[in-house]
């Protein structure tokens, strides 16, 4: 470990004062630390070296040497290489810290080094107690995340079609993460693409590749409720007897009109866009609530409860 | 591949540099206090600055670091005076967490400065590109405080699986979001043992005016179910438009084909996987499990019933 720290401070030092393009051969020659004696050995450090610092964020670039672009190198773009300072006090430093720490991602939690590279934070204390998880990380999450913040596109592979959207936001609502923009091939129509069934993401390579319509309200595309996420246009009425009342009450949302009756039942009335999601919450009620109308989704739940026999 | 304890190394020694050159005469115990360092890790990593610099590698070329009486000295670094950017997965961690923890109303007007700060140096496009929602229920704001507190609260919990109420008094941990759902972690007086409770299906939450000492260190919340003995079990078969299924319920796979996939399923009550099977109508169907099939065909008869 000693050796890797001491030639990755060496190559940053060096590609930091070069202020030019300088090709894997002239680092072999004058950075010290790789006086491998094979190509081979050279080759699989100089790779190792790079995966290191791309991970820890270092802006490492490929550029031609000369006007021809015969020959390539790389450089470390000085204006990359850091961000505006946000100006934390320690007293906010200590606060985002303490955030990181009672917010977990698949029950990993932050530890101090989330905060080192702004400044640390002062007497780092441990242990906060879970606050919210917001499920396993996944490179899905991390690429667009980047690609929203660097207003890349962000293609993957979605219901098996490939598809590349212009992010305009990140969501996290009921335990899931949310792209949302619209496909570079239908630009009208902002959607939202659950992250946990995309793969294959990959983030564009032009930053700056769009232009967010000004006051866009990222979380305005996502439905509240999992029956508001469809096609369907309907709009059903529901009675709950009142023992379930105040259960169903806490699933609905501000779409929902409610009236209660002198015994406490209420009849509810709703906006429904995915018809069998909706079904399948007013099967967990049992015999305890009642589809009034439409009369085709009170016929669907029949049937559905009948079953095929 | 490198070692993650490398990558750490290296990202504290180029935070650590360019706060001593902007903050000359810092003190050991400040530094090592700010980076979470031991005075010999700061000490190692000093020295391993001081062997390395630019090409040439002589004394004028090779960085200057050594700890003077009880100051950090940082010399002929000028190149690492600027910390490095964050990489987009940390940028993500820190802001996702504010933003969650202030979607929550747990968060302190200190950290909503903090996370505008961040938001307009990380996201400059505007403030509503990463959104996260945790949409608080009823009852986290009586539920958290009693925990902060001490204070012993009644509970009038509805169990998913059985839909009988039943009251109860809890000692509460930590109130939580995970999976989308808000729970409770808590000491139940009725049963003597820990449970977790899913906020939606607590009724009502009474501060009953006992108190208790909060543990110091109260296990992490197990919200995952775990089987038990005592526990009905079924194997089911379920259609391509059910793999779903076997993402949401702790289920085995035990067989995968074009066509669907066959799991076990096992559930604190019967009446848990009946109601799903009838959910998934011709999209799934039940194996074996004469419990379930019971539990089934009785829920499916009381539905009608009240249809007719």
């Amino acid at each position: 470990m000693q050796r890797v720290i001491e030639r990755a401070l060496n190559l940053l030092a060096f590609l930091l004062t070069a202020e030019r393009p300088v090709t894997a051969d002239e680092i072999r020659r004058t950075v010290a630390g790789y006086d491998q004696e094979s190509d081979e050995a050279f080759h699989r450090t100089f790779e190792r070296d790079k995966e290191l610092l791309r991970r820890l964020g270092v802006p490492l670039q490929l550029a031609p040497t000369d006007g021809w672009e015969i020959e390539f190198g790389y450089v470390i773009p000085s204006e990359e290489w850091d961000l505006a300072d946000p100006g934390l006090t320690d007293e906010e430093r200590t606060a985002v810290l303490l955030a990181a720490q009672a917010v977990r991602f698949g029950g990993q939690a932050a530890g101090p080094d989330a905060l080192f590279k702004l400044g640390g934070a002062p007497s780092s204390v441990g242990g906060e107690p879970l606050a919210a998880d917001l499920g396993v990380p996944s490179a899905n999450i991390e690429a667009a995340f980047q690609a929203v913040s660097e207003r890349r596109e962000l293609s993957f592979t979605y219901s098996g079609v490939g598809r590349t959207v212009q992010p305009y936001g990140l969501v996290h609502r009921r335990g899931n993460w949310y792209a949302v923009g619209p496909e570079v091939a239908a630009r009208s129509v902002v959607k939202a693409f659950r992250l946990d069934r995309a793969t294959d993401p990959r983030v564009g390579e032009r930053m700056g590749a769009f232009q967010r319509p000004s006051g866009f309200d990222a979380s305005a595309a996502i439905p509240s409720a999992p029956w508001e996420a469809g096609a369907d246009d309907i709009v059903a009425v529901v009675r709950f007897d009142a023992e379930v009342a105040w259960l169903a009450e806490r699933h609905l949302t501000d779409a929902a009109t409610v009236t209660r009756d002198s015994r406490g039942a209420i009849e509810v009335s709703l906006p429904v866009a995915a018809p069998m999601a909706f079904i399948g919450w007013v099967i967990g009620f049992e015999d305890r609530a009642e589809i009034l109308s439409p009369q085709e989704l009170r016929s669907r739940f029949i049937e559905l409860v009948e079953g095929a026999a | 591949m490198t070692s993650a304890k490398t990558a750490r190394r290296l990202n504290r020694i180029l935070a650590m540099l360019p706060w001593v050159i902007a903050h000359p005469g810092v003190s050991v115990e400040e530094l090592c206090d700010r980076f979470d360092y031991t005075k010999s890790e700061l000490v190692n990593d000093l020295n391993t600055v001081f062997v390395c610099g630019l090409p040439g590698y002589g004394p004028g070329d090779l960085m200057v670091a050594y700890i003077d009486e009880d100051e950090v000295v940082v010399e002929m670094a000028d190149y690492f005076a600027r910390p490095l950017r964050l990489a987009p997965h940390e940028m993500l961690v820190l802001i996702a967490s504010g933003r969650a923890l202030l979607s929550s109303g747990q968060g302190s007007d200190v950290l909503r400065r903090a996370v505008d700060k961040l938001e307009a140096v990380l996201l400059p496009d505007g403030e509503e590109s990463l959104v996260v929602d945790l949409a608080e229920p009823p009852l986290v704001g009586v539920l958290g405080a009693a925990a902060a507190e001490g204070q012993v609260v009644r509970i009038e919990h509805v169990p998913i699986a059985s839909g009988v109420p039943k009251t109860r008094d809890v000692e509460p941990w930590a109130v939580f979001s995970t999976m989308g759902n808000w729970y409770v972690s808590a000491y139940c007086r009725l049963v003597q043992d820990e449970r977790v409770f899913r906020l939606d299906r607590i009724r009502t939450a009474d501060v009953t005016g006992d108190t208790f000492d909060p543990p110091s260190d109260p296990p992490e919340p197990l919200v995952r179910y775990t089987p038990s003995e005592s526990d009905v079990r079924a194997t089911l078969r379920l259609g391509s438009s059910a793999r779903w299924v076997a993402d949401y319920y702790p289920v085995d796979v035990i067989a995968v084909d074009d066509t669907g996939l066959t799991v076990r399923f096992s559930a604190s009550d019967a009446a848990i996987i009946a109601r799903l099977l009838v959910r998934l109508g011709d999209t799934a169907e039940l194996i074996d499990g004469d419990a379930v099939a019971a539990s089934e065909a009785a829920l499916r008869k009381r539905i009608l019933a009240r249809y007719s």
